[in-house]
């Protein structure tokens, strides 16, 4: 069974994903996970659970975070409010947060997403073997090896196939301290880039929040033309990240996925309608953005 | 009643078995060094099981223990072997490997039991409910991430009685180590697999784009100093007491692609400093001699990182650097005769009679001279002592040992 899970920014865009055929929304507060593109406070999340529960739909809640003593302190009291609104999972980058988990005997279900750490079949089944039902894997993987880890994975695998990729987390200003070294008031602008040195047109986006500064790769991903190899390998969890794609231009991209995975579901999936869905794809994505299949089609030795 | 102080291990990183030799002789407690694979320095000098077998050696008759770091965050197929390996270096007498991904940690725990583990900075462990989980699964010691503050770490240890190593110099990061692929996105290198091609460091143009692509530079385009990454590298020389008061077993000096200049440099200054606030804490009193001791060596400006606040642009490297004083390594003392009042010394680096140099030893020892009078292999004067690795006898003044280092300034 394909999962379809998609980032929420609002009520309302949770609606119309779940109207549009998400499998799962994932939702939180940026106390406790990263680069959501809302944060989501307890009254909404209770909101947003309810409605999905309504519609038979699923609700993952964000606690990726690297958590500091002063978090990790209030995480218990936030996973035993997650337990009582009956969220259907959690997402864990912090081993201390398996701890209390364990430690407290929660009836909470956690993916373990460490963003950039999760690189082989061994390592997805350490943490099945401590409790999670499955693993986020690292965008840095390419198809031979996200087939061999989902060979190889005793929980089903997620995978990135639309959105942003951060390939960069640090906890300092990085952008406050530019702006201070140049003795210029910090822009309020939330659409900051960065280019590689020689390379003028790639367009890095960055920005900071409460858990440091994070930056994301100059292409977005869009895996849409490879879903049904990804299906006959069997990773069939996909995730798509509306961080910087709002609205309904969203709803319209994530609604194509739908579309997509009922194709593959009735096996009607046919190049044609991949190439027509694609197209629009290229169309709703945010104009100065650029997408690509990120590490997809590099062969495992390219980056070594 | 104040409460008995714990010793901390200096800890010293050893890309060479000559780096292994000299960090401890200098007075590290221990050493980190590399395998051939599953390490994060590609590019660093590795061990072969030979070296690491005459490292162990040399460590044991010291009193000294030898770490492997096995950091490196796996792939399908990297983990080949790796069974064997901590096999191998547990009967050589390794006294911990140190790790970040789970499914070696998991490898090292069911092929080698034994071998005790320590969990990486690269894993970013930043809370005592994550050391508690890394006890849990058996490990000894968690490195700390760079991102936790001095309290945190009185915080931890007040929650957790496993080992905490903590660092205390040299290069870092500017990301969460490990939470970083710039070099895989932008280099083709893994970071995360020894392959780091420091992107961070890079300068790039820093803009806002508008929904149509339309850029516009946040700075007029003739602004000098474009945005960068660089961290400052981090010296805790000034507050090593703070971590001696608050528990902390292991003192990390940053560092296997490093000299054995700075090697030795660095492992002295810090041993002189945990030695003398352990012996007297009530009145130990910082030496300046210590600073400028470590200034000899310094790369970059020092700071001290996330341990008294989140850092900020004084702890980037923007603008022009100040330019902090070079001395050269020019070579090591083989022997000295008390009779002659003359040393053997090898060269390093060129010298000339007339040139002033410093020599360093163990226990913080110095003697500083100008060189009046020097001989060749032959027994000949010279005016230069010009061929690397050559021998030179060198008239002394005051005493010097032998494996005691010779410096000056550039």
């Amino acid at each position: 069974m394909i999962e379809l899970i998609a980032t929420a920014e609002s009520l309302e865009q949770a609606e119309a994903l779940i109207n549009v055929g998400i499998d799962t929304l994932y939702v939180g507060e940026d106390r406790f996970g990263l680069r959501l593109p809302t944060s989501f406070s307890q009254a909404e999340l209770k909101e947003i659970t309810d409605l999905a529960h309504r519609n038979q739909k699923n609700v993952c809640v964000a606690m990726n975070a690297i958590m500091h003593n002063d978090r990790i302190k209030l995480v218990l009291p936030y996973m035993e409010f997650l337990q009582d609104i009956g969220v259907n999972s959690i997402t864990v980058g912090d081993p201390g947060v398996i701890h209390l988990l364990k430690t407290n005997q929660l009836n909470l279900s956690y993916i373990y997403d460490p963003h950039t750490m999760v690189t082989s079949g061994k390592q997805v089944n350490f943490w099945a073997k401590r409790g999670a039902v499955g693993a986020v894997l690292a965008r840095e993987l390419t198809y031979e090896e996200l087939t061999a880890i989902a060979a190889e994975a005793m929980v089903p695998v997620e995978v990135l196939v639309y959105g942003a990729t951060c390939i960069h987390h640090s906890k300092r200003p990085l952008v406050t301290n530019y702006f201070n070294f140049m003795k210029v008031q910090q822009t309020d602008s939330n659409n900051l880039y960065l280019s590689e040195p020689k390379k003028p047109g790639t367009h890095y986006s960055v920005y900071e929040d409460i858990n440091g500064t994070h930056i994301f790769n100059t292409d977005d991903i869009n895996l849409l033309p490879y879903l049904e190899k990804m299906y006959l390998a069997n990773i069939k969890r996909w995730k798509l990240d509306g961080i910087f794609t709002p609205g309904e231009h969203f709803v319209n991209i994530v609604s194509l996925f739908v579309k997509a995975k009922k194709a593959l579901m009735k096996d009607n999936w046919s190049q044609s309608l991949v190439e027509q869905w694609n197209e629009q794809i290229c169309k709703l994505h945010p104009q100065q953005r650029s997408l690509d299949e990120g590490f997809f089609l590099k062969d495992p030795d390219e980056v070594k | 009643m104040r409460k008995k102080l714990k010793k901390p291990e200096v800890l010293a990183p050893a890309g060479t078995l000559e780096k292994l030799r000299t960090a401890i002789h200098y007075g590290a407690d221990a050493v980190y060094i590399g395998g051939n694979a599953y390490g994060l320095r590609s590019r660093a000098g590795n061990f072969t099981y030979e070296e690491m077998q005459d490292g162990v050696r040399f460590a044991k008759e010291n009193q000294a223990h030898v770490y492997v770091a096995a950091n490196m965050v796996a792939h399908e197929g990297d983990m080949e072997g790796a069974g064997d390996f901590f096999r191998k270096i547990r009967d050589i007498g390794i006294r911990a490997v140190i790790v970040s991904d789970p499914a070696l940690i998991e490898i090292c725990v069911t092929e080698a039991p034994g071998l005790p583990i320590h969990l990486s900075t690269q894993s970013s462990a930043t809370n005592y409910e994550t050391l508690n989980f890394w006890k849990n699964e058996g490990l000894e010691r968690v490195v700390l991430a760079r991102e936790v503050s001095m309290d945190e770490i009185k915080e931890i240890r007040q929650h957790t009685d496993i080992e905490i190593e903590a660092f205390i110099h040299g290069a870092m990061c500017i990301s969460y180590s490990g939470r970083c692929t710039l070099s895989n996105h932008m280099s083709a290198r893994d970071a995360n697999r020894g392959g780091c091609s420091q992107s961070c460091r890079w300068k790039y143009d820093l803009f806002e784009m508008d929904l149509t692509g339309k850029r516009q530079t946040v700075f007029s385009d003739d602004a000098d100093e474009p945005f960068s990454m660089s961290a400052v590298d981090m010296s805790m020389i000034n507050h090593i007491p703070d971590f001696i008061e608050n528990g902390v077993d292991s003192l990390k000096i940053e560092g296997r692609m490093k000299s054995i200049h700075y090697v030795s440099t660095v492992s002295n200054v810090y041993r002189s400093i945990v030695d003398a606030y352990c012996n007297d804490p009530h009145n130990f009193v910082f030496q300046q001699v210590w600073e400028d001791e470590l200034w000899k060596v310094a790369q970059r400006e020092l700071a001290t990182g996330f341990y008294y606040g989140v850092p900020d642009e004084k702890q980037q490297l923007f603008g022009k650097r100040r330019k902090i004083p070079v001395y050269k390594f020019i070579g090591q003392v083989l022997n000295y005769d008390e009779a002659t009042k003359i040393a053997t010394v090898q060269q390093r680096n060129s010298f000339s009679v007339g040139d002033e140099v410093e020599f360093y030893g163990p226990e913080f020892t110095h003697v500083y001279q100008k060189i009046n009078k020097m001989w060749d292999e032959s027994g000949e004067l010279i005016e230069r002592a010009a061929h690397p690795m050559m021998t030179v006898k060198i008239e002394m003044k005051q005493p010097v040992k032998a494996l005691d280092m010779m410096r000056k300034r550039k």
